[in-house]
């Protein structure tokens, strides 16, 4: 697969411990990569050096072959931008706005932003300093899709936006996927990462800490299965069988156990000789595993992902 | 180079600014030169200080507005996710500044002009008792084009910290003092070419100083010379500006 971005030990320290440190990673043409990391994680740093508007202090950051300083002018012909602050142009109402860009991404498609403005339900008639921080993010994402770009950039695209709205953005950005653009995606919301990304790359503190396939997440890595007793002999009988135990509270005579999908029948075969009070089982969902790159300890659910 | 659209913009969101201190200035141009009770104070009030005082104000405001303050908002990301370069972004602005200036400049004279031609003025009544004979379409032309020089190495000192800083507060604090240092050395120095004893060593304190009408009015041809000084600060800031911008990392 031709990689479309390309980073490659991207590194710019703003000193304070903050900046991106080593960042490496591609994405693949038609391919969808998620971008997830607490705040201040450093996604928006990365994003800026991708659009030229940072210069990496040691490094390479390439989209389509180009680098991404030095020939920002020719990339932008083929990228799309959604930035994660939306602060537009002064004195334009919307329809100028939307003039001003058209104009200057050289692209008139009068047929794809009226395509656009009735999607996310926007009249772009107002002045754009009235318009509400939603209005104004639809106004920038009409403008970043309307003349129809191969790569996308998207900067926590929905922040702003009200569900309804998160959802059809969500519903265009798997049409566009299916047009075979390669996006970049960077978020916090997990149901958004879910849905559209192929592979997801998680930082923390500027340093990029796992990247996994979706679809491996998506069909649970592990369930968490949690038993309670009536009988404390029961208890320390299941207590000392070979399972890998999260918990044994002997105080309210629960266990949890972690349970890979290949190990399920193993448990059953062990729990049913048993008189159980309770059971519940959870899987360890991508927000649960983005969760835990949040707080401080790397161990989850008793295993360690990173 | 140029970006047509963007200089749209920028036309349109500096439009109030200019348009406001266009108007000022062409009327107070009119006035001077029309009223009897004024006629006298044309050079001293009018061409004296209006002509810096009044576009200094505007290039300090829109010098910040062209870059500076669209990188402190943010909107530069907007500008610059389209094919456009750095380079023509600051070549836009600051081809946009110093045109702006020019046609500020065009509207006044042209005003005076007129005025000029239906009522002139002899060099007597301006208080140059000495000269012989009226105020010529030639000297208001030279005048004001002495004044736009010194306007313009002002509007370049101002997009050069506009371009340096990404950040409002400092580019307009830095624009601020120079602007206003050097406005106000240049009243103090009038006062001194005026009588009043050690002021006038003020005129070393301001670029104002290369703007010099009285050189104009006794037709020597001092003012051509001193028209070099603050071309050059002007292509030296300007270029530093652009270079500046072009190389920096930007907060957007």
């Amino acid at each position: 697969m031709n990689n479309i971005i390309n980073v490659n030990e991207l590194t710019h320290d703003y000193g304070h411990g903050r900046g991106v440190f080593e960042v490496s990673f591609n994405v693949g043409d038609g391919e969808t990569l998620g971008f997830l990391g607490p705040n201040g994680a450093g996604k928006s740093t990365t994003m800026r050096h991708l659009m030229g508007f940072s210069k990496p202090q040691s490094g390479k950051v390439e989209i389509n072959g180009l680098n991404c300083t030095k020939e920002h002018n020719k990339i932008m012909q083929s990228v799309g931008y959604l930035p994660g602050e939306v602060s537009l142009p002064e004195g334009l109402n919307g329809y100028q706005f939307i003039k001003m860009m058209q104009d200057m991404k050289k692209s008139k498609n009068d047929d794809r932003v009226r395509y656009l403005l009735d999607k996310f339900e926007l009249d772009p008639s107002g002045s754009v300093k009235r318009m509400s921080i939603g209005e104004k993010r639809k106004l920038a994402v009409v403008t970043a899709f309307m003349n129809d770009p191969d790569i996308l950039l998207l900067d926590e695209p929905t922040s702003g936006l009200d569900p309804i709205m998160q959802e059809t953005f969500i519903d265009f950005i798997k049409e566009e996927k299916q047009r075979g653009k390669s996006i970049l995606l960077s978020s916090h919301i997990f149901s958004e990462v879910e849905a559209l990304c192929d592979r997801i790359a998680i930082i923390k503190d500027g340093r990029l800490i796992s990247s996994v396939d979706a679809a491996q997440i998506k069909h649970g890595l592990h369930n968490i299965m949690t038993v309670e007793f009536d009988d404390p002999k029961d208890f320390a009988d299941f207590g000392r069988s070979e399972l890998d135990f999260k918990l044994r509270d002997r105080s309210t005579l629960k266990c949890a156990v972690v349970v890979d999908d290949e190990d399920i029948n193993k448990f059953i075969s062990v729990i049913r000789k048993f008189k159980i009070k309770a059971f519940s089982e959870h899987s360890v969902t991508l927000e649960e595993y983005f969760m835990h790159f949040y707080k401080n300890d790397r161990s989850f659910g008793g295993v360690s992902y990173a | 180079m140029l970006s047509i659209p963007l200089l749209k913009q920028s036309m349109k969101s500096n439009a109030v600014m200019w348009g406001s201190m266009t108007g000022v200035m062409t009327l107070l141009c009119v006035q001077f030169s029309m009223l009897d009770m004024t006629r006298s104070l044309l050079f001293t009030i009018f061409y004296g200080m209006m002509t810096t005082i009044l576009p200094g104000i505007y290039v300090l405001v829109t010098s910040n507005k062209l870059l500076a303050s669209q990188v402190d908002r943010g909107s530069m990301a907007y500008v610059l996710s389209t094919p456009v370069k750095r380079s023509s972004v600051t070549f836009t602005q600051s081809f946009f500044l110093v045109n702006s200036l020019v046609l500020m400049f065009a509207i006044q004279t042209g005003a005076h002009l007129l005025v000029n031609h239906s009522k002139p003025v002899s060099m007597a009544t301006l208080g140059y008792t000495m000269l012989s004979g009226d105020l010529t379409s030639k000297m208001i032309l030279q005048v004001n084009l002495s004044a736009l020089m010194v306007c313009i190495a002002l509007a370049g000192v101002c997009f050069m910290f506009s371009g340096v800083f990404s950040s409002s507060k400092y580019t307009i604090g830095l624009s601020g003092a120079f602007v206003g240092v050097s406005i106000l050395a240049n009243m103090l120095a009038m006062f001194g070419n005026l009588g009043v004893n050690g002021l006038d060593k003020f005129k070393y304190l301001t670029v104002c100083s290369f703007y010099d009408y009285r050189s104009v009015l006794f037709a020597n041809n001092d003012w051509i010379e001193k028209m070099i000084y603050p071309a050059v600060i002007a292509v030296v800031a300007f270029g530093l500006g652009q270079i500046v911008f072009k190389k920096k990392d930007l907060p957007l």
